[in-house]
């Protein structure tokens, strides 16, 4: 058996010990972050406007940036394009069945409004604006709301004083705000239970009832499935004949084409598999109809350089300076060939 | 016209099946023997020869035991059995206009247990999943510390770690059953709820080590994709529990759930266990971002809002039966399900099977753990009787989970969060399960 004098045995605890103390405190992990690296990521703002950068802006001039970079999805008037958010509107409406929550009718602090504009919009290419734009475009939004006039100059020393109408409509977390006995019998009347069925025909349930006429069950079969429901109804008025999407993915496609779908899967899709901001849907061979007669070279300029249309801003590499400029042009070819 | 027998039936839905794919086939069957079940009471020998070929039964070698299998390695990362493809994360489409700001939900009619596997955690993104490289990715320590911080991957993992079982649960789950029942569908009404072992560092070590100053009682948590989401943490949280973690379920965490780095707010609403996590600042006072006053507050009846609404309460709900598990066959019958609260621990659920009127406790089954999923069971014998079932869990602080009822009244039908109420499953004589309120 293994023996230790007693007195060496102590002192060895008694180093554990020592050592476990300083320990807890001691890791001496991580490196110093310095002032230069916090500035670029600090880029928080509070309730009470601390952290808003240094400058100005106004609504004059935050309409443009506003059309370009926001309306598509906002609407014109911050009024909400399809399923994306309303921006203004809704005064007088939280207490309503139906009530509509927008900047100006619910947000209780306009700080929150630079802080989120420059954090994640545009929803495409969050971080892409500068302070200027975000202070023109954030006074646009509070004029959209009638919270400011069109020239009033929007600044880091007065954009936190601006008293949002719904300030006060807040309270912190009262609950448990019920309380509910641990009945065990004769809890409720038999005869006084209503049971409210679900509506069928909303939920996805193909997967598990045989038959069952259900939505689809992703974001881009639902795509597919409204762009196919939307084609019989345009084939029923004029009398074409459908062109089966099995025959479109047959199409024979260049070598440059085929390389180009996973760029254009990885860098593309986001907006024109679906529509989002006005982009052209890959699917919606009307709408490439007019810029395929363009030709691809002017098309391939547009993509790589970015192009403001009538539908809305297509920006440059779809936001993606990281791509080659090979990269892009076979997601044109791609795209251009799956017209065909 | 006459009955068919049972046999007749079966054979006919087994001829009916064979162009199905394997899976579709299965629930062809399933959803067949329900209705056998309900038209005639069957012996349990008959069903036993309706779930597969005969060739493959006793007396005969089935096919499996005739021939070699596949080697290893085939799967570098292994995958479930092709018979399980079912077993998804499911979206709703018409919830959001597209998929990068979306959620899914985990498949809770097809788990077992409490530990929700990697590839079944459901995921709620608002800019997509980043593709990060651990070795280019930070976490920032700044504000009211004495020594602003940088760490990498590396350093984060040298710290001692930790390891808790844990459920994250989005505070919109069953939101969209306020007004009336909706989904018809377990997955849809209580899926945005996931329960992982989690492996980090307590995020009081972190802010220990840059030394946070006696002003400090508030954290803003930032991350690093392209929503940066933010929320602010009071420091009571911090000491209490809140972890910074990099692994889930032994390996590292999935994309989806914020790799190479994410906060964990046991039994806090999931918004603020913010993935990616590259940022946290001490302040003396919470920030108000977007998403804790524009969301994540809970609008009331009167169109006042309950704001750092944190806590998921008490909620619990039955996974079997449920619409997509409906009663096959009379008899015996576990009646099983999942409860969960965020103050604690579940202390007991009890089940009623008559819309509320009357109670039986139900047994906790397995491991009974602070915040995390908790697994209840009663068995029970089913002759066809129709069954309006619920569940009613209580957990450590006394806490019974309510009636809808009770939660209406509170806070009226328009605040989407926390709707923890009593949920009623309406069991058909056929066995068909159907999603109910009972007002
Ligand atoms: C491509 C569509 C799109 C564009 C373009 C866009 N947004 Fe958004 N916006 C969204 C989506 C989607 C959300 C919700 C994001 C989420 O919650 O995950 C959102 C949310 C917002 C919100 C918060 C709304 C609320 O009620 O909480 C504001 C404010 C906003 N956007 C402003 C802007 C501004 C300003 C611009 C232009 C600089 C812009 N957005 C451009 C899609 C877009
Ligand atoms: C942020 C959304 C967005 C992304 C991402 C995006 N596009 Fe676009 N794209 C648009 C919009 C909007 C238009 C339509 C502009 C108009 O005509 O008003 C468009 C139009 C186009 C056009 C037609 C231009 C013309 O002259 O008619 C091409 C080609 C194109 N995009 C290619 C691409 C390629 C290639 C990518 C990926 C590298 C891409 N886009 C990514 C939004 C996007």
């Amino acid at each position: 058996m293994f023996r230790l004098p007693k007195s060496a045995l102590a002192l060895a605890l008694f180093a554990c010990a020592a050592v476990g103390a300083s320990n807890s405190q001691d890791y001496q992990i991580g490196t110093a972050a310095t002032a230069v690296e916090i500035a670029g990521w600090d880029i928080d703002i509070r309730a009470d406007g601390k952290g808003l950068p240094v400058g100005s802006g106004n609504a004059i001039n935050g309409e443009e940036s506003y059309e370009i970079f926001c309306a598509s999805c906002h609407g014109v008037f911050g009024e909400g394009e399809g399923r994306w958010p309303v921006l203004a509107g809704g005064e007088g409406t939280l207490a309503d069945d139906r009530p509509v929550k927008t900047v100006g009718s619910y947000w209780p602090y306009a700080s929150t409004l630079f802080d989120y504009i420059r954090r994640a919009m545009p929803f495409t290419a969050p971080m892409s604006l500068d302070d200027q734009q975000v202070y023109d475009i954030t006074a646009y939004v509070l004029y959209l709301n009638d919270l400011i006039g069109e020239d009033f100059e929007l600044s880091q020393d007065n954009l936190a004083q601006i008293k949002m109408p719904n300030q006060d409509g807040f309270f912190v977390d009262n609950r448990p705000d019920v309380s509910n006995p641990r009945c065990m019998a004769d809890c409720a009347d038999p005869a006084s239970l209503m049971i409210q069925s679900s509506l069928s025909g909303i939920t996805p349930i193909g997967h598990f009832v045989e038959g069952a006429d259900a939505p689809a069950s992703s974001h881009s079969g639902q795509h597919d499935l409204e762009a196919s429901k939307e084609a019989e109804r345009k084939a029923a008025i004029t009398g074409e004949q459908l062109v089966s999407s099995v025959a479109q993915k047959n199409a024979v496609m260049s070598a440059e084409a085929i390389a180009g779908e996973a760029t254009y899967k990885v860098a593309c899709g986001v907006c024109h598999d679906s529509g989002l901001a006005g982009a052209p849907k890959l699917a919606d061979t009307d709408a490439w109809l007019t810029r395929l007669q363009q030709g691809k070279e002017i098309l391939t300029i547009h993509a790589l350089e970015g192009y403001a249309g009538a539908k809305g801003y297509m920006p440059a590499k779809g936001g993606r300076a990281d791509l080659s400029d090979e990269a892009v042009t076979n997601a044109v070819l791609f795209m251009v060939e799956s017209q065909q | 016209m006459a009955t068919p027998s049972t046999q007749q039936l079966l054979q006919t839905m087994q001829g009916a099946s064979e162009h199905l794919s394997t899976n579709d086939r299965r629930d062809f069957l399933r959803r067949g023997v329900s209705y056998v079940a309900g038209a005639a009471a069957v012996g349990g020998a008959t069903l036993a020869s309706a779930t597969g070929l005969t060739s493959n039964l006793p007396p005969n070698e089935p096919q499996w035991g005739r021939q070699l299998g596949t080697g290893v390695v085939e799967n570098p990362y292994g995958l479930p059995s092709r018979h399980e493809s079912q077993v998804v994360r499911r979206t709703v489409p018409w919830l959001t206009a597209e998929s990068i700001s979306s959620i899914s939900m985990s498949p809770l009619q097809d788990l077992k247990g409490i530990i929700t596997p990697n590839g079944l955690v459901f995921e709620r993104y608002h800019a997509g999943v980043p593709d990060i490289n651990p070795d280019e990715h930070r976490l920032m320590i700044h504000g009211l510390v004495d020594n602003p911080l940088i760490f990498t991957m590396e350093d984060l993992m040298r710290f001692p770690s930790v390891s808790e079982i844990k459920f994250i649960e989005c505070p919109a789950n069953g939101g969209m059953e306020w007004r009336g029942p909706q989904m018809e569908a377990l997955q849809f009404t209580h899926g945005m709820l996931s329960c992982c072992e989690w492996t980090g560092v307590p995020l009081k070590v972190l802010l220990d080590a840059a030394g946070v100053q006696t002003a400090g009682k508030w954290i803003l948590a930032e991350g690093a994709d392209g929503a940066h989401m933010s929320r602010s943490i009071p420091m009571e949280k911090i000491l209490d529990d809140t972890l910074v973690v990099y692994a889930q379920n032994g390996e590292m965490l999935r994309p989806e759930q914020g790799y190479p780095l994410r906060l964990l707010n046991p039994g806090w609403e999931g918004n603020t266990s913010i993935k990616w996590l590259r940022r946290i600042e001490v302040g003396d006072q919470p920030w108000h971002h977007r998403e804790e006053t524009s969301k994540y507050t809970d609008l009331m009846a009167d169109g006042r809002a309950r704001r750092f609404t944190f806590v998921q309460e008490c909620n619990s709900v039955i996974t079997s039966p449920c619409p997509e598990n409906p009663i096959v066959r009379k008899g015996f019958l576990e009646v099983e399900g999942l409860a969960w609260t965020g103050r604690g621990t579940i202390k007991g659920v009890d089940i009623s099977f008559d819309g509320g009127v009357s109670w039986r406790p139900a047994q906790l089954k397995g491991l009974v753990l602070d915040k995390a999923l908790t697994r209840f069971s009663l068995s029970t014998q089913w002759q066809g009787e129709p069954w309006l079932i619920q569940s009613r869990a209580y957990d450590d602080t006394g806490y019974v989970q309510p009636t809808l009822a009770q939660l209406r009244e509170q806070r009226g039908v328009n605040s989407i969060y926390h709707k923890n109420s009593i949920h009623t499953w309406q069991v058909a004589p056929t066995g068909e399960v159907k999603n109910v309120q009972i007002t």
